[in-house]
């Protein structure tokens, strides 16, 4: 059984001291960028929020996680790398994030900056702004960590000037746009997801011509029940070619993937992602659209257990359908 | 009894390791989710309704003392007789002067009478108690908890519940018991409880401060003979009960039957007062063909705080549908072993730290996925998953 205050104390000190929830270079962050020539200065900054590229390290950090759940010394161990806030240095040397996962991430970030192009949306990059959100700590009811977190992440989105900022995953774009204003730390920012810019400029958008197969839907429950990002995900699969299939959840009452409590309960978590996987594949869809790097995550590895079809990410399934 | 969040888990991979859990469960869920749609579209009043007690509630909540005092006032005005319980305890003692150590007793399921533990109090006292509806009293033969606030039996199939209404009941039963088989056996057992009953303890879905009217759904009947047969009736009810008129908690029965998925409900029970007749000389005489007295047990434990707490009070607004539970991806796993020693799921994470203190809830806080999809379907718009967000910091900070 794993200790769970331990988990918590865990992830807080990685982020205390790297910025990061898991032990992961920074330079991970922005290392999809390198070579493409994004402005630096602009009136719409894209905050990537370092899901995406942190998902990989995330994935071995938590199948560590789970495979001391199942260890009677595991809690034990956990124990005390939390009180010695040592695990991040254990863990430091032994998370080797998949290489496969670490370029899909780099894939999606940038089909989805290809995308933005596309529809005539410029954006500008900082690497040395971009980061990590801490939406884990607020999710994990650690505010005061969050608070100290985000006032940083705050102030630097700040001096850069631009006005919009654009986010590319649900819970990203959850923690600037609602949390952060709830609690009253984001100046006056507007916040879209890559997803509503697309779909606001979806005229200029050069999609080919033809039919692309059919893609199940799984809605993102931040995006579909808190920022009612519902219809932009539809019109833009379908203006790409695709022919959507909708699970029996879907939209506004769409099903978790049981991501946010993998760290905490894996074997709970995975039933969860197990249900959500079989009604997806129910559809008889070739593949399954997600729009959030946790639920692809999870999705994915249910998919495998299960012999579903293959989960792919929103922005790739969009890209391929791009006139070169 | 307060759970650490490693003791859930342990009870909660318990239940995801026991196949028939699972599989009662799942026949369960399949049938039950989504339910309240169809009715919602059939019957559109019933979300103008369900806005209304939502309204309602949250003045009974914003001015607690003042309906706790007015419904005390009404009630004694019909002749029943109010108390008001601070504590679980306080309510078990009252409830056992009430009965006076006479038995049988017969009860109709109540979450708070679970939550103050009744049922094992006076058992405990020597009185013989029997619960009448049948997933109730299923739970009480195997000595486990409610897996469901309207259906406490959910996680049993056919044959579990068989082998058990077989074995503590001395039943006879066919070799391949059907559902029909059982509630047959059962009607026939309970039947002579019924007719020997001393006192008959029932909850109660709303009270009407206006008229201390007490409002009570159901489908089964068993309320009907609970709250009729015997001399005495008592009702145990939580003060988020009182609804501020007659009308409006009407309107509650019928939204929380609605979301419960059961429209129309078979039965709606009004009860204003003990039993009585003017018949000769128009002399009122109470005590005609149902009961002679009628008690109605307010119970606080912890509600008259959380209304006063910003992190707890929507929660009262909660009118018991379940409706939170059969959506909820967690507790489709897990049933009510995730939530509290009582109550479950996301309403019962919250009822938890009402109940027992917000550090009791707070661990099981940790299980919640903020998925946000009980809150979309909350008749009366509790925002559960913000709610019990905010409670993860109670195990966070600690």
């Amino acid at each position: 059984m794993l200790d769970v205050r331990s988990i918590l104390s865990i992830l807080a000190s990685n982020i205390k001291a790297t910025g990061l929830p898991v032990p992961a270079p920074r330079e991970a962050l922005y290392s999809w960028s390198e070579g493409l020539s994004i402005p630096k200065d602009g009136d719409t900054l894209l905050y990537t929020g370092g899901l995406y590229q942190l998902l990989p390290y995330i994935e071995v950090y938590s199948s560590q996680l789970a495979k001391l759940e199942d260890k009677r010394s595991g809690g034990l161990l956990l124990r005390a790398a939390g009180r010695f806030s040592s695990l991040s240095r254990i863990a430091g040397a032994i998370v080797r994030p998949s290489k496969r996962e670490v370029e899909e991430s780099k894939r999606i970030l940038q089909s989805i900056v290809r995308l933005l192009d596309a529809a005539g949306v410029r954006v500008a990059y900082r690497r040395e702004v971009d980061g990590y959100s801490g939406v884990l700590l607020y999710d994990m009811g650690l505010d005061d960590d969050f608070k100290k977190h985000f006032a940083q992440v705050a102030r630097s989105l700040a001096q850069t000037g631009a006005r919009t900022i654009v986010t590319v995953d649900p819970h990203t774009t959850h923690v600037l746009r609602s949390v952060a204003r709830r609690l009253g730390l984001l100046p006056e920012l507007e916040v879209k997801t890559y997803l509503e810019l697309l779909a606001e400029n979806i005229d200029n958008i050069n999609f080919k011509k033809g039919r692309a197969g059919t893609a199940a839907i799984h809605d993102s429950c931040l995006y579909a029940r808190r920022e009612n990002v519902i219809a932009q995900p539809r019109l833009l699969l379908e203006r790409a070619g695709y022919q959507i299939l909708e699970p029996r959840r879907s939209g506004r009452l769409t099903y978790c993937c049981g991501g946010p409590i993998e760290s905490i309960a894996p074997k709970l978590s995975s039933r969860i992602a197990l249900a959500r996987i079989g009604e997806l594949a129910d559809t008889g869809a070739e593949r399954i659209a997600t729009m959030c790097p946790i639920c692809l995550a999870n999705l994915k590895r249910a998919s495998r257990t299960a012999g579903g079809p293959p989960v792919v990410d929103l922005s790739l399934l969009l890209a391929e359908r791009l006139e070169a | 009894m307060r759970l650490t969040l490693e003791e859930v888990l342990e009870q909660v991979y318990r239940g995801l390791e026991d196949p028939e859990f699972q599989e009662a469960l799942r026949r369960a869920v399949s049938n039950a989710e989504g339910k309240h749609l169809e009715k919602l579209r059939s019957h559109p009043y019933l979300s103008a309704l369900a806005r209304q007690v939502r309204e309602a509630k949250e003045e009974v909540i914003n001015n607690i003392d003042t309906y706790v005092r007015k419904t005390m006032e009404s009630l004694r005005r019909v002749k029943a007789t109010p108390y008001l319980a601070e504590t679980a305890s306080e309510a078990r003692e009252i409830v056992y002067r009430i009965v006076g150590g006479e038995g049988p007793v017969v009860m109709s399921k109540s979450m708070v009478a679970e939550e103050v533990g009744l049922r094992d109090y006076l058992s405990s006292r020597g009185v013989e108690i029997w619960e009448t509806d049948l997933g109730q009293l299923l739970v009480q033969l195997e000595h486990g908890k409610p897996m469901h606030t309207t259906a406490p039996a959910i996680h049993l199939t056919v044959d579990r519940a068989a082998r058990l209404v077989r074995d503590r009941l001395g039943v006879d039963l066919p070799p391949k018991p059907r559902p029909e088989d059982i509630v047959a056996a059962v009607r026939v057992f309970l039947r002579e409880k019924f007719v020997r009953a001393k006192a008959g303890i029932s909850g109660a879905n709303a009270i009407a401060a206006d008229t201390g009217a007490v409002v009570l759904v159901e489908n089964e009947g068993n309320i009907r003979l609970v709250t009729g047969l015997p001399e005495k009736h008592i009702v145990i009810a939580g003060i988020d009960k009182i609804l501020p008129n007659l009308d409006i908690a009407l309107a509650e029965a019928l939204v929380q039957a609605a979301y419960a998925g059961l429209y129309p409900p078979t039965y709606i029970d009004v009860i204003a007062g003990p039993s009585n007749t003017a018949d000769i000389e128009h002399h009122r005489v109470y005590g005609a063909h149902g009961p002679r007295e009628l008690h109605v047990v307010l119970v606080d434990n912890g509600r008259l705080n959380a209304a006063r707490d910003p992190d707890l009070r929507d929660q009262l607004r909660c009118i018991r549908c379940g409706r939170c539970q059969w959506e909820c991806p967690v507790w489709q796993q897990t049933a009510n072993l995730w939530g509290g020693p009582v109550y479950g799921g996301p309403m019962g994470v919250l009822w938890t730290a009402i109940t027992l203190g917000k550090e009791a809830g707070a661990g099981l806080a940790m299980l919640c996925l903020n998925c946000g999809r009980c809150d979309a379907v909350c008749p009366v718009e509790i925002p559960l998953s913000r709610l019990i967000r905010n409670l993860k910091k109670y195990y966070a900070e600690k």
